[in-house]
């Protein structure tokens, strides 16, 4: 048995005490080059499977972002929040101390202000101010500048709720950045009324967060065998995604299908086609709101083995986000396994690489 | 979303009173990708072997506290957490034999940015129960 000095001894039961340790130890930190000032980040959601299973730790999602050479983490609260939304104070140091271990930031807090309390009641504005203002605080503790919550049906904005939590949002330095969702159109109602606002008050606590599952120009091919496997027939699913593909709205496909004499599976398939798109969003719109986008969600589903997303085009949307100068993070958030884990096991890291090394092509690092 | 992996099999037991069984339990996880406050559950619905069991034989605890359905629909302030399983119980004199018994439940989770009853997961699991 070799010696061991104290020193090493310490310093080997403190590599101990974490899940993960330090891989790099001994090797340079890889960072990312500065070819654009974009950043690349990983929302936790991606990794939801495994952390449901229990295969993985917070903190290894921290070392996996890092192995990527990613620097942002986002996170859905309600998923990995202890004692949501009053995470001990305990958790929340080890928070800061992995942030600091690991060379990441915190990037966006998904949040989720549930107005309608499981459909027993409707939330008073006066209660649903005080859970989106409790959220900002939880931002805060966990050192978030920006926040995006979820404030009712996808496409209403929340236009008073979200003005009342200003003076909490500006207390703690926290941005809120509602959703532009799919099937959210880009210059539609919902992104308008938020512009609105934030020329109303001239505050800069208000942004958006997109997610580019807006721009889908097919539908995800791992929904369609999805559908497939759960009693959709072929000439349905085919019908589904070319009428899509095509430019037919979510009410003509779910119009269309109903005269298929159509099974539960087709069903499903057409009311879940409403979830992409719409097909009709570009994404040089995008510059219209440049100065208004705090973060984004780098939704995907499937990523080929020629590193591409099947669905959605970031050979269109990344050279957009560098040509307004975009200074924030991209963060990868992976919802394939939804549609996956019933016929095979999902790696989301596998899925969540893939996507990185995209984004370091099209950023023009490799 | 998870119904292969919400039905845990480990816990699936009997409970008794008095040395009789008077009913059964088992562990569920959400089939959502969050956790979520007890209001937003609409619904748990059992049936074991394709025998449906009713709403006001079930209970679920919580972080140490258990509900009927109707107390769980005023819970706003107990968080079920992602991943972190339910201890689901039913009320049925006898119980369930020991052997192979087929699970089936479905799980209503109703958050406010969709319809109510829209998001529903079945799972199923064939397992054992000891005693």
């Amino acid at each position: 048995m070799s010696k061991v000095t104290r020193r090493e001894m310490l310093m080997g039961t403190s590599a101990m005490a974490v899940t993960t340790g330090l891989p790099w130890k001994g090797f340079e930190l890889r960072t990312q080059t500065e070819k654009s000032k974009l950043r690349r980040g990983v929302s936790f959601y991606s990794y939801q499977e495994e952390y449901y299973k229990h295969e993985m730790t917070v903190e290894d999602g921290f070392a996996e972002v890092t192995a990527m050479g990613a620097t942002g983490v986002q996170l859905i609260a309600e998923e990995m929040v202890p004692n949501y939304p009053n995470p001990p104070d305990e958790w929340v140091d080890n928070w800061h101390a992995m942030m600091k271990k690991y060379n990441t930031v915190p990037t966006n807090i998904d949040t989720f202000v549930d107005i309608y309390v499981g459909g027993h009641r409707k939330m008073s504005m006066d209660e649903a101010v005080e859970t989106l203002s409790g959220q900002c605080k939880l931002a805060n503790r966990l050192g978030f500048k920006v926040m995006r919550p979820t404030t009712g049906p996808v496409e209403e904005p929340a236009i008073e709720m979200v003005e009342r939590a200003l003076p909490v949002a500006e207390k703690y330095d926290v941005r809120i950045a509602p959703e532009v969702h799919a099937p959210i159109p880009l210059g539609g109602k919902y992104i308008e009324s938020y512009l609105e606002l934030i020329h109303k008050t001239g505050t800069k606590h208000v942004g958006l967060t997109v997610d580019c599952g807006i721009f889908c120009k097919k539908l995800p091919r791992v929904f369609l065998e999805y559908c497939a496997r759960h009693g959709a027939q072929r000439r349905v699913i085919d019908y589904v995604a070319s009428a899509f593909e095509g430019g037919s709205t979510h009410d003509q496909i779910v119009a269309g299908v109903q005269k298929m004499n159509p099974t539960d599976g087709d069903r499903l398939c057409a009311g879940m086609s409403g979830g992409y798109g719409p097909i009709t969003n570009d994404p040089k719109d995008l510059k219209k709101i440049a100065p208004y986008i705090f973060n984004i969600h780098g939704k995907f589903y499937e990523m080929t083995d020629e590193m591409r997303e099947y669905s959605i085009p970031y050979e269109e949307i990344i050279p957009v986000l560098m040509d307004i100068k975009y200074a924030y993070s991209i963060d990868s958030e992976y919802e394939g396994q939804r549609w996956i884990q019933d016929a095979v096991i999902t790696d989301s890291f596998e899925q969540v690489r893939r996507e990185h090394v995209m984004f370091r092509q099209l950023f023009g690092e490799i | 979303m998870y119904e292969a992996q919400m039905i845990l099999t480990r816990g699936f037991q009997n409970v008794y009173k008095e040395g009789q069984p008077v009913g059964f339990q088992f562990l569920l996880k959400t089939a959502y990708y969050r956790g979520t406050f007890l209001d937003l559950i609409g619904a748990i619905d059992v049936s074991v072997d394709g025998k449906a069991y009713s709403r006001e034989q079930l209970s679920i605890g919580v972080k140490g506290r258990v509900f009927t359905m109707e107390e769980a629909a005023k819970a706003e302030d107990v968080h079920w957490d992602f991943g972190t399983p339910m201890i689901v119980t039913i009320l049925t004199p006898g119980g369930l034999k020991p052997g192979i018994h087929e699970v089936q439940v479905t799980l209503g989770v109703n958050p406010s940015y969709v319809p109510v009853g829209l998001f529903r997961a079945t799972g199923h699991k064939r397992m054992t129960l000891v005693m």
